[in-house]
């Protein structure tokens, strides 16, 4: 087993300067495959815990059951509900719940480290390719400003506009980009399809469309330092106003506060909206509901920015080395490679739902792109990954989820008309700076 | 007592110890189910605890609670749940009673309307909160499709985004459970009630409201104070319903307390904050369950 430690006593780099050595070691790992993964059975005859949210529970039993048929250690895989996974999983980690490795949202892994919950993956075999195998844009989600890679990836996607080509040819429309154009175009179709635009404007997810937001206007939400700066961008009170105005002028439907995503696939399907903004792989679900509008569905191509989300796996405390060497490779043949140098676990959830993979050579590598149904436009995707998607690194610093959850209720207040676009920006910067400041509401 | 004690062959005192012994057990789970983890909440609520829960984190005195009481995020949550509690008791009460009397009366298939009544005091909170939310869905619901029936709307309505109507339709799925239960506790008490005052009051020209107001309430006002009290607690302990239906939004029209105290403690971890929260609304309904009752009994003795 080959190990790679250019990562150990990175304090003295720059995250900067430390992303762009991954960018050059990632040749070299092309050229040198036995770098990219541990290729020795794991010295551990225990057994290790995975906790996972309920996504296909069989198939991750039947990954994970495969590497330990392989010659490596058993796992005992527990699943529970995404809906709550934070606190079911901090409850039992603050309980003393021993689990080797674990699904987690991206913007906890910071907090998970620095509460002793997760371990960073510094100095482990291979950890440095499997940064370097990544799209530049992705790799600061699990490297931390320090330079401590904080966690691995669990899936990947990027936040899309989904729309109708038929109704827009019919409306003789071309693809919007900007807001302004979405705004326009909605409007137009309106006379026909009465609430055109749908997104998933949960309180939950309302901060994952702020950043795309945000990024569709080239507006930088927060800066390196993790501070709020959108405020001090002009063109940020206008993406508020165009928000406002979507939901206010009945644009985009008024039950969109709460509905689910998979109320909003159908919509789609069935033609009752001809926009939809979500991750990528919701094509999949439009699709495969086969409804009257399915088939005419498409992606369009990013605008300047999107927001590249990514959810992770992140390594708990081990008993001892071995168990933690256990883990760590459970954990690449999960979140990278299999030991043959295949994506065989992203390649899965590609087959079960189109989600991917923060790796360039996974929209290159055959078996993937045999395993996405036609309509996907692969070479987009992978340009948006690389190229037009960002994942805000201020997502995952530890004070985050704190203004995570206040998100939802200051755009909601915003899109009911409680709030202006000028306030909304106020409250959001409050939220932010509260966030930082310690204990709030 | 004292002959039970020389029945016994025993003293007073080895009564009391043989008591004690006998509740013992119970004395021991409570305290380690119920007071272990008030008194902990309550320290807690008094330290800036780690989300690790290492330790307790440094002691901050009343900081939590002072946070707290100048958050505009807790006097909104706190005028939502006052809001929430008002309809939930006074709905759950009234309908129970309705429930209580109309299933006390002969008529074809009573046994089976009385198993019924059961049906939605035997699903669980979050199943009730679920099952709200489709049929109170904007697009698919049951709840539209019923209105519509009765011509009371023209068109589809957003209920659960509507922040005029989220919590009135939040309120109303958890009455729907609640009312089940207090109509069965109810129920009881009117089987207790013997025929023969009413038909005393009938042969004196008493008609159905007096004999409504001067037999049946009275009559039933241990269980109507039992009632109230559960539903005063039920009503500020309120959360699957409300987390299931709406997740507190649209905004913070449902945002109760206990949705602001989840996402504290499970999801922000701020323990301390969290724990604070706890034990106001712990305070609230404590003290509006003894609101219930000295009111009831106050009445009583004058």
């Amino acid at each position: 087993m080959k190990t790679t430690n250019t990562t150990r006593g990175l304090g003295a780099f720059s995250r900067r300067s430390f992303l762009k050595a991954g960018g050059a070691s990632a040749l070299a790992a092309t050229m040198m495959p036995g770098l990219m993964t541990g290729t020795a059975k794991a010295a551990y005859t225990g057994t290790l815990d995975l906790l996972a949210w309920d996504f296909q529970p069989d198939t991750i039993k039947s990954l994970v059951g495969e590497w330990t048929a392989a010659g490596n250690p058993a796992v005992n895989v527990a699943v529970i509900p995404n809906l709550g996974y934070t606190p079911a999983l901090q409850t039992r980690l603050r309980g003393g719940d021993k689990i080797d490795l674990y699904y987690n949202f991206a913007y906890n892994s910071q907090k998970f480290i620095n509460e002793g919950w997760a371990t960073t993956l510094n100095g482990l075999p291979g950890v440095d390719d499997m940064i370097a195998d990544m799209f530049e844009s992705a790799r600061s989600r699990h490297v931390n400003v320090a330079g401590d890679i904080i966690s691995a990836p669990y899936f990947s996607a990027v936040h899309m506009l989904h729309y109708n080509q038929k109704y827009l040819a019919d409306a003789g429309l071309a693809v919007p980009t900007t807001l302004k154009e979405i705004y326009d175009a909605s409007k137009t179709l309106s006379s026909t399809t009465p609430a055109p635009y749908v997104a998933y404007w949960v309180k939950e997810f309302c901060e994952e469309y702020l950043h795309t937001y945000l990024l569709n206007e080239q507006i930088t939400a927060f800066d390196d330092a993790g501070q709020p700066v959108f405020a001090d961008d002009a063109k940020t009170v206008g993406v508020f106003e165009w928000w406002q105005a979507m939901y206010q002028e009945g644009l985009a439907p008024k039950s969109l506060l709460t509905d689910d995503p998979g109320k909003l696939s159908n919509e789609m399907a069935q033609g009752n909206a001809a926009f939809y903004v979500l991750h990528h792989y919701f094509l999949t679900s439009i699709r495969s509901l086969e409804g009257p509008q399915s088939a005419n569905v498409n992606m369009a191509p990013a605008g300047p920015s999107t927001l590249q989300i990514g959810e992770v796996l992140q390594l708990g405390q081990s008993e001892s080395e071995e168990e933690r060497q256990a883990a760590w490779e459970l954990m690449k043949y999960y979140g990278w490679k299999d030991s043959g140098g295949q994506f065989k676990v992203f390649n899965q959830w590609a087959k079960a739902a189109g989600l991917a993979a923060p790796y360039a050579g996974f929209f290159t590598d055959p078996e993937v792109v045999a395993s996405f149904p036609d309509y996907y436009d692969l070479a987009m995707l992978s340009d948006t990954f690389a190229t037009k998607s960002n994942v805000v690194p201020a997502r995952t610093l530890p004070w985050y989820p704190d203004f995570q959850a206040k998100v939802g209720d200051i755009i909601h207040a915003l899109l009911l008309g409680q709030a202006t676009p000028a306030k909304t920006v106020e409250d959001l910067t409050a939220a932010a700076k509260g966030a930082q400041g310690g204990r709030t509401l | 007592m004292a002959a039970a004690s020389d029945l016994s062959g025993l003293g007073p005192k080895a009564d009391r110890a043989f008591g004690l012994k006998l509740v013992a057990p119970a004395m021991i789970l409570l305290i380690a189910l119920l007071a272990v983890p008030t008194v902990l909440t309550v320290v807690y609520s008094l330290h800036d605890v780690p989300a690790n829960g290492a330790s307790f984190g440094p002691f901050v005195g009343i900081e939590n609670y002072t946070i707290i009481f100048a958050s505009p995020v807790f006097w909104r949550s706190a005028q939502v749940t006052a809001t929430f509690a008002i309809g939930f008791v006074v709905l759950s009460t009234v309908i129970g009673l309705a429930m209580a009397l109309l299933l006390n009366q002969r008529f074809i298939g009573r046994g089976l309307a009385r198993a019924l009544l059961i049906i939605p005091w035997a699903t669980p909170w979050l199943v009730i909160g679920i099952l709200w939310k489709w049929f109170a869905d904007g697009s698919v619901g049951g709840l539209n499709a019923v209105l519509m029936m009765l011509g009371l709307i023209s068109d589809y309505q957003p209920f659960l985004s509507d922040p005029n109507t989220a919590l009135p339709i939040t309120v109303l799925a958890a009455v729907w459970r609640q009312a089940s239960f207090a109509g069965i506790l109810l129920l009881a008490g009117l089987q207790t009630l013997p025929e023969e005052l009413h038909e005393a009051a009938g042969l004196d020209g008493a008609n159905v409201w007096q004999r409504f107001t001067n037999i049946t309430l009275p009559w039933l006002k241990p269980v109507l104070i039992t009632v109230t009290v559960f539903n005063v607690i039920y009503a500020f302990l309120q959360f699957d319903v409300v987390f299931a239906m709406t997740q507190g939004g649209p905004g913070d029209t449902t945002q109760v307390l206990s949705v602001l105290i989840y996402r504290q403690l499970f999801v922000n971890t701020n323990i301390g904050l969290g724990s604070a929260l706890a034990v106001i609304l712990g305070v609230v309904a404590l003290v509006g369950g003894l609101a219930i009752v000295r009111l009831f009994y106050r009445r009583e003795v004058q």
